[in-house]
């Protein structure tokens, strides 16, 4: 594997080393950054080091997710994790597509508003000056 | 059958009125389920007259796969003018479906899409609530996203534009489409309007009402409507620029975004209906009629032309 060489994971002699619970959720982690996407645990296990067992990456994942800082998807029949950072910027991402892609898509996903017309702008500014709060406090009458 | 059959095709027109007067006199609530309900039963009757006519239409081309009999001269003398008739039928038809089904997949493609968008994202524990996704987007915009777990879609640029309680008030509109389950009322209006033309009036004057009964439930959520106002507006000010193209009728009257805007500085609307003698207590009653006539012309045009096709029919 090609990280080999860098893998913090190894000593000097390639030789596997014990790691404490919290570098290895570091590393875990950052497996899961440098990951071209969302991927499966045994993925992580190899990308990690060979000495790791599944279980032991099933429960840094598990723990991971409970604090949010992985995210998990079903692929088929298994799992797969993506960190959370990583995981809003996609959703972002494909969310854009779909609204540059789907033009009509209001009438599906109700939108908060919609565009305006330069008229619209005029009056929709004249109206917002009229809903800022009065300085004073005082209300003023509704009598349109 | 008679002229009867045509009826159904033409009544839609006694919903004018009402989409147009709904907005300034009904509850928004009571507006979107009485527009829904008229557009769909319309919807239904003037697609079942269309199909009646496609029978007789049909009689006329060389080899259709329904029974011999049903091309009999008898059948095709039972509508006034059967051959332009039933030629237009038979393309009426197929438009329409074509149509309905394209509405009805774009429908279902978008909903699949939007939630396999957000699928990797988990509850948030934000303190806005579990159903809240905030995307990293300089775009702002925000959506309703239904589905299994209905989920509000809100860009870190919108939210950004609002202060804390215009946020609140976001939320509690975008909730309110989802727990109002809005987009069926807006499909089941979206497909009336591709069935009959007549319709799409009503089907505008439905999304109208439902942004309204949202912007209600809002102001009535955070308690404040002058706020779900300022939120409204704050938030279409950011937005200009995305969006479809304005239509030029867009000249002569404000858009929805400045009508609602309005309509939350003024006192809310009642949900009493209007009483009858009113002008929209009158556009009331003259849709439900339509409504009715139209139910009882598209029934009676499928029965005269079930006993016909029974009289044809050798066993």
């Amino acid at each position: 594997m090609e990280l080999a060489g860098v893998d913090p994971g190894r000593d000097e002699g390639g030789r596997p080393r014990r790691r404490g619970q919290g570098e290895l959720a570091t590393e875990v982690l950052s497996v899961l950054h440098r990951a071209p996407g969302p991927v499966t645990a045994s993925w992580v296990q190899e990308q990690v080091g060979g000495d790791l067992a599944y279980t032991t990456v099933m429960t840094i994942l598990s723990r991971l997710l409970a604090k949010q800082a992985v995210v998990r998807s079903r692929a088929g029949r298994a799992y797969v994790w993506s960190a959370a950072a990583d995981a809003a910027g996609l959703t972002a991402r494909r969310m854009r597509r779909l609204l540059d892609t789907e033009p009509d898509r209001d009438a599906v996903l109700a939108s908060f508003v919609t565009a305006l017309t330069p008229e619209d702008e005029q009056l929709l500014r004249s109206l917002l000056n009229a809903a800022e709060p009065s300085p004073g406090g005082g209300s003023r009458g509704d009598g349109r | 059958m008679g002229f009867f059959v045509f009826l159904p095709l033409v009544l839609p027109l006694t919903s004018l009125p009402i989409a147009r007067l709904a907005e300034h006199h009904l509850h928004p609530r009571n507006a979107v389920r009485l527009l829904s309900w008229i557009g769909v039963t319309m919807a239904v009757c003037s697609t079942l007259a269309l199909g009646l006519l496609f029978v007789v239409g049909t009689a006329q081309i060389p080899g259709n796969p329904l029974p011999d009999s049903w091309s009999d001269p008898e059948i095709r003398t039972a509508v006034p003018f059967h051959e332009a008739v039933g030629t237009t039928a038979v393309v009426g038809l197929v438009t329409v479906l074509t149509a309905c089904s394209r509405s009805l997949r774009r429908h279902l493609r978008i909903r699949a899409r939007a939630q396999r968008a957000l699928a990797p994202m988990s509850p948030s524990p934000a303190p806005q609530g579990p159903d809240l996704v905030v995307l990293p987007d300089p775009e702002p915009y925000a959506y309703a996203v239904p589905g299994g777990p209905g989920r509000v879609v809100v860009s870190t640029a919108m939210m950004d534009s609002l202060d804390a309680d215009e946020q609140r008030a976001l939320l509690a509109h975008e909730r309110s489409h989802l727990a109002n389950r809005h987009h069926r009322y807006l499909l089941a209006a979206q497909l009336a309007s591709c069935v009959n033309p007549f319709l799409r009036p009503l089907q505008k004057a439905v999304g109208y009402a439902t942004e309204r009964w949202a912007d209600e439930e809002a102001a009535g959520s955070v308690g404040d409507r002058r706020l779900t106002a300022r939120a409204v507006a704050r938030a279409a000010l950011v937005t200009r620029g995305g969006g479809p193209a304005p239509s030029f009728a867009a000249f002569a009257a404000p858009g929805p975004v400045p009508r609602r805007v309005t309509a939350l500085l003024s006192p809310a609307l009642g949900e009493a209906w209007p009483p009858p003698a009113s002008p929209a207590g009158l556009a009331a009653m003259v849709a439900a009629a339509g409504t009715a006539v139209s139910a009882v012309s598209a029934l009676n045009a499928a029965v005269a032309l079930l006993l016909l096709v029974k009289a044809a029919t050798p066993w």
